[in-house]
């Protein structure tokens, strides 16, 4: 090869590298990659917080149905009027049915006949999430067992999978069923299942669920489980507490004193 | 002379090289990129909601909104990554409510142009629509 061609290329191929380097200095325009800012994105780390409540049933209003209304107001969740087709996210159940597999010998009266607050146990092990084809409800990174109405197809096989029967089907329009519409949240359409979120969407604005801040008694805990210095994990550590049928290996979040 | 003139002209052609690929490499996805802005940190929380700009131009969210809002509902569900950060340093929750804050003042916003395209989304068969929240 002509020893002056050699000499042109290679000029020329230093010269490429240093335009590429002078027109991404001088213009940032002409970076090669544009930075990503997304890395530093406030997307959270999953599993660095398990949400978990505490739910103390001595303190528990008998007939006091103030987180159950508010509830349901706030998420407009329907009432159908019939218990067969019943829609609830959080309601009261009797001891022996939230706890069936509880000793029940000489059972102190008192005890029979005290109504347990009952609502999704957002398992650390949720059976509902594996039996979902659509991925319409899943794990969350913060430990919430979350619902995507919009993928939900209505199969309920989740419903057959929860052990606690905290999952509805709505079998009809919830719609006509509201008696008021809250506006911050939507409602749900037929054929979908819904379930208690953990207001989910409160805590993305630093508040507290709906049923703990409504409770009179203060009978409710909210807090981060994975955090040893939360006042959850402080009054799980100072009292004698209770999952719903521990013995499924589900990992309840939610604890009860009895 | 001549030695320096053959420099120069490499310098000039690699330059130009350069920026020829590069604009081609770019005119491909403009605006796309540009919407799709990514979000920094301590963003969180807090979402200024007074805007009297939409997050993009109006043409692009016009042919996109369906897309934006796909897209929204991932991040903020699914990745719990709920701030979107516009090109010239907004930041939005990503949220439908977020749309609506300011176009719901106009209750036939979204009706309008559905019916001119003779599109039916199903949006409003669970979210609240602007007609029904400003009755």
């Amino acid at each position: 090869m002509n020893q002056d061609r050699r000499d042109f290329i290679r000029k020329a191929g230093i010269g490429a590298l240093a335009g590429i380097g002078a027109a991404a200095g001088l213009i940032p325009l002409f970076a090669l990659e544009k930075t990503d800012l997304s890395v530093f994105s406030d997307k959270p780390v999953p599993g660095k917080t398990r949400w978990g409540m505490l739910v103390d049933t001595r303190k528990c209003g008998e007939g006091c149905t103030e987180c159950i209304v508010r509830c349901h107001h706030d998420h407009n969740v329907p009432d159908f009027g019939k218990s067969k087709s019943e829609v609830k996210w959080i309601w009261k159940s009797g001891y022996e049915q939230a706890f069936p597999t509880a000793s029940k010998q000489f059972q102190s009266s008192d005890l029979a006949h005290r109504k347990v607050l009952t609502l999704c146990n957002h398992c650390a092990e949720p059976p509902c999430t594996r039996a979902c084809p659509t991925e319409a409800t899943f794990r969350r990174w913060d430990g919430i067992v979350s619902m995507d109405y919009h993928r939900c197809i209505g199969c309920r096989f989740c419903m057959a999978a929860c052990p606690y029967g905290s999952r509805s089907f709505n079998w009809q329009d919830p719609r006509p069923a509201l008696k008021t519409l809250s506006p911050a949240y939507p409602t749900r359409e037929r054929g979908v299942v819904e379930k208690c979120n953990f207001c989910s969407e409160r805590l993305a604005k630093g508040q507290l669920p709906a049923c703990v801040e409504s409770c009179p008694e203060k009978a409710l805990s909210f807090g981060d489980l994975n955090d040893p210095k939360s006042e959850i994990r402080m009054m799980l550590a100072s009292n004698e507490t209770m999952q719903r049928k521990p013995e499924l290996g589900t990992l309840p979040s939610v604890f009860y004193i009895i | 002379m001549s030695k320096f003139l053959r420099t120069a002209v490499a310098f000039f052609i690699a330059i130009a090289v350069f920026a020829g690929t590069w604009l081609f490499m770019q005119s491909g996805h403009g605006t796309a990129a540009a919407a799709h802005a990514a979000v920094p940190a301590a963003a969180a929380r807090v979402v200024p909601v007074d805007s009297t700009r939409c997050i993009a131009q109006t043409e692009w969210m016009r042919a996109h909104h369906m897309q934006l809002l796909n897209q929204w509902r991932h991040d903020s569900v699914r990745e719990g990554n709920r701030t979107h950060v516009t090109r010239d340093g907004r930041m939005f929750d990503k949220s439908l409510n977020t749309c609506l804050g300011c176009h719901a003042s106009n209750p036939m916003f979204c009706f309008m142009c559905h019916q001119y395209a003779n599109v039916k989304p199903t949006c409003w068969n669970c979210h609240i629509s602007p007609m029904e929240s400003n009755k």
